[in-house]
């Protein structure tokens, strides 16, 4: 039995029964039951991987497509809903009393929808992901129980209720100049959105959904809540919530509106978010606003990277994405005792060696000094922009390249702090274990990264030329084959 | 300044909806997948009401998300608001008591049949599951010094959501799809016809009932501890 549709449905599962689990006695159970559900669908999705051939698609509730809902599993799709699980399990947070068994119910929730988001192949079916994702985070962005969270999470939530409604006249555009919201029958009636109302419809649903992507003009609720709330939920928004808010703009993008209005679109933002992240970034005087500000820029490389056309676009952008991934959550989960001024920071490293050079590691990989898998990543999207060779994607290029330049100013500053000898012996406290132990094990990761570069590249082609061919995802969902029901 | 720059962008959103809502044609848009559903539903479903054979059966998977979506929110709102508090208040009037005392069996017959009724008429899981929740709301009003017991409402909200769940594993567990209607369809218009739907909304009710008044006694509570 490995129907993927269990790594959305089993947590789902866990989270209605685990408000059962505050009940006296079964502690025990209720500490179990959520990284046992969600270790269970990681496996399930690995298996999934390991024995993947070639594109397929599931007609949930037994109803062909495209009147019911569809799942489509592909290598692109697996590998983003793998992510979810095991990150969600490395950001687990721990705790048996009554609001610590919410905060897991809704950690349990957000990784059920941004497994949907990452396999859904239907447009309406995107958005109630996105939507369920968006609800738990507002709960998430508030569970610090403070008063700046509690700001902090109203704020995000006015963002997203706009998001939402904009997402909504989107789809309602959509669905009214085609009749239909299934991506595949979509695709096959690509042309009738190719006008003024299809590229509005576009912007409509690029807004919603960049809400959680971290997008240039609807993320000024980044910084407030990172810095309100727990890092670890931190890490779990900016590391992999925005990830599959992106992977839902890509697929609508690839599938939906293969037009060039809509790519300069993504471009344009992407630039203006890479330049008002880094800029804003570089005036922050505080860690955490420092790495939130610094992630809005690098998801508008992110954005940047799948505006190129192609597989080359594609390869870059899921490069870019899991780099930012694996650091920006690692990085979260080592400033979770550095919150203030940078430069309380002095003599951080006597306290916590290892925290620090982790801290160095990463930083530096985000800066892209090769050989580490950041420079990679860099080197794909720069090397992209140049050759697709529009005065847009060299202006984006140099924007890169500016944006680079101030991320290590800024990331550098933190590091001179770090090594810098204490004040008054006063020095920031050390790292707890379990953050230690999840940025080691995300660290190994980006070095396994490093070393493994070619099969990685070998596994990303054939990801990127499936995922790329519109004809392969019409023909598995509408053409018949491939369809389980 | 602020509300200026406030007020210049809803405007200008509210033009760009203008336009490209006056772009549009109006009339006979397609209706690819509407009529598609209209002609294959009563055979497919064999629900009388199509609405329940699109939200159950077509869409099922969207309406487990919204009822997850309402549980997210109210977690989200037990994590803001806290454990709750004892209630207070003085008793509400004759009036008030014996109005509550004839209405909570009518509310309670009207929300079930609304909820077990939801795939012949308008009406089903959602809707009835308020009026459940809202007959379990009026006797607190009446008598503030009494609670509903938390506990029982969690068990039933945690049971009701479980079951939808289990409802959609069984077909999977048959071979087919998750959310595969099950059992045969029956008579068209029968009080118990189209499979398994009427099963999803009876979870569907019990979940949202459960949910919502919990969520009301908590608010509540809190307003009376405040003032």
């Amino acid at each position: 039995m490995t129907d993927v549709t269990l790594a959305v449905v089993l947590p789902l599962l866990g989270a209605f029964l685990l408000p059962l689990t505050a009940h006296r006695g079964l502690h025990w159970l209720g500490m179990l039951l959520g990284p046992a559900l969600l270790a269970l669908a990681a496996l399930l999705l690995f298996a999934t991987w390991t024995a993947f051939e070639s594109p397929y698609a599931i007609a949930l509730g037994g109803f062909a497509p495209p009147l019911g809902i569809t799942f489509y599993v592909d290598l692109l799709g697996l590998l983003f809903a793998l992510a979810v699980p095991l990150t969600s399990l490395l950001l687990w947070p721990g705790g048996s009393d009554e609001a610590a068994i919410r905060q897991q119910s809704l950690t349990l929730l957000l990784a059920a929808a941004l497994t949907g988001m990452a396999l859904s192949g239907d447009l309406f079916n995107l958005y109630v992901f996105y939507e369920l994702a968006a609800v738990a985070s507002y709960g998430l962005a508030a569970s610090s129980a403070t008063g700046p969270a509690f700001v902090a999470a109203f704020r995000f939530l006015l963002i997203s209720a706009l998001g939402s409604v904009v997402t909504l006249l989107g789809i309602a555009l959509i669905y009214f100049k085609t009749g239909t919201l299934n991506l595949a029958h979509l695709a096959t009636l690509s042309e009738r959105l190719a006008d003024p109302q299809g590229l509005a419809a576009f912007a409509m649903l690029l807004i919603g959904f960049g809400v959680k992507a971290e997008l240039f003009p609807v993320n000024a609720w980044v910084p407030e809540v990172y810095a309100a709330t727990g890092k670890r939920v931190a890490a779990l928004l900016a590391g992999l919530a925005s990830k599959l808010a992106v992977l839902a703009v890509v697929r609508i993008l690839l599938l939906v509106f293969p037009h060039d209005e809509a790519r300069q679109l993504l471009l344009l933002l992407g630039t203006l978010g890479v330049l008002s992240g880094e800029l804003a970034a570089w005036q922050a005087r505080d860690v955490t606003r420092m790495l939130a500000w610094s992630s809005i820029g690098q998801l508008g490389v992110v954005l940047v990277a799948f505006s190129l056309p192609g597989k080359a676009g594609l390869i870059a952008g899921v490069t870019v994405a899991m780099h930012h991934l694996v650091v920006k959550s690692a990085l979260f989960l080592l400033a979770d005792r550095w919150g203030g001024a940078v430069d309380r920071l002095k003599g951080a490293a006597t306290a916590s060696p290892l925290g620090a050079a982790l801290f160095v590691l990463f930083a530096l990989s985000l800066l892209g000094l090769p050989p580490l898998p950041g420079f990679w990543s860099k080197y794909l999207v720069l090397s992209g922009l140049a050759e697709a060779g529009s005065g847009m994607q060299h202006l984006a290029l140099g924007v890169i390249l500016l944006g680079t330049v101030i991320e290590g100013g800024y990331l550098l500053r933190i590091i001179t702090r770090l090594y810098a000898a204490p004040e008054r012996d006063i020095v920031p406290p050390a790292h707890r274990f379990p953050n230690l132990f999840a940025s080691g094990l995300l660290a190994l990761l980006l070095v396994a990264g490093a070393i493994l570069i070619d099969p990685l590249w070998q596994g990303l082609n054939t990801l990127a030329a499936s995922a790329t061919d519109t004809q392969v995802y019409v023909q598995t969902v509408l053409g018949g084959k491939g369809i389980t029901r | 300044m602020r509300n200026i720059a406030t007020l210049l962008l809803l405007g200008g959103l509210s033009f760009l909806l203008l336009v490209i809502t006056g772009g549009l044609l109006f009339g006979n848009p397609p209706m690819l997948i509407g009529q598609g559903i209209q002609q294959a539903a009563p055979t497919e479903v064999g629900a009388a009401n199509i609405v329940t054979a699109v939200v159950l059966g077509y869409r099922g998977l969207d309406t487990l998300g919204e009822l997850s979506i309402l549980f997210a929110a109210a977690t989200a709102g037990g994590l803001v608001l806290g454990s709750t508090r004892g209630r207070s208040g003085r008793p509400g009037g004759f009036i008030l008591r014996t109005g509550v005392d004839l209405l909570f069996p009518l509310m309670l017959v009207a929300g079930l049949y609304v909820v077990m009724h939801g795939h012949l008429t308008p009406g089903g899981g959602f809707q009835g599951g308020v009026i459940l929740a809202a007959a379990f709301f009026l006797p607190l009003l009446a008598r503030p010094q009494e609670s509903l017991d938390h506990t029982w409402l969690s068990v039933i909200e945690a049971l009701a959501g479980s079951a939808f769940i289990a409802l959609g594993l069984a077909a999977l567990f048959e071979g087919r799809a998750f959310l595969t209607p099950l059992f045969d369809h029956g008579v068209l218009g029968a009080l118990v016809s189209s499979g398994s739907l009427p099963l999803l909304y009876l979870a569907v009710g019990l979940k949202v009932g459960a949910e919502l008044a919990s969520l009301l006694v908590r608010l509540s509570a809190d307003d009376e501890g405040a003032s």
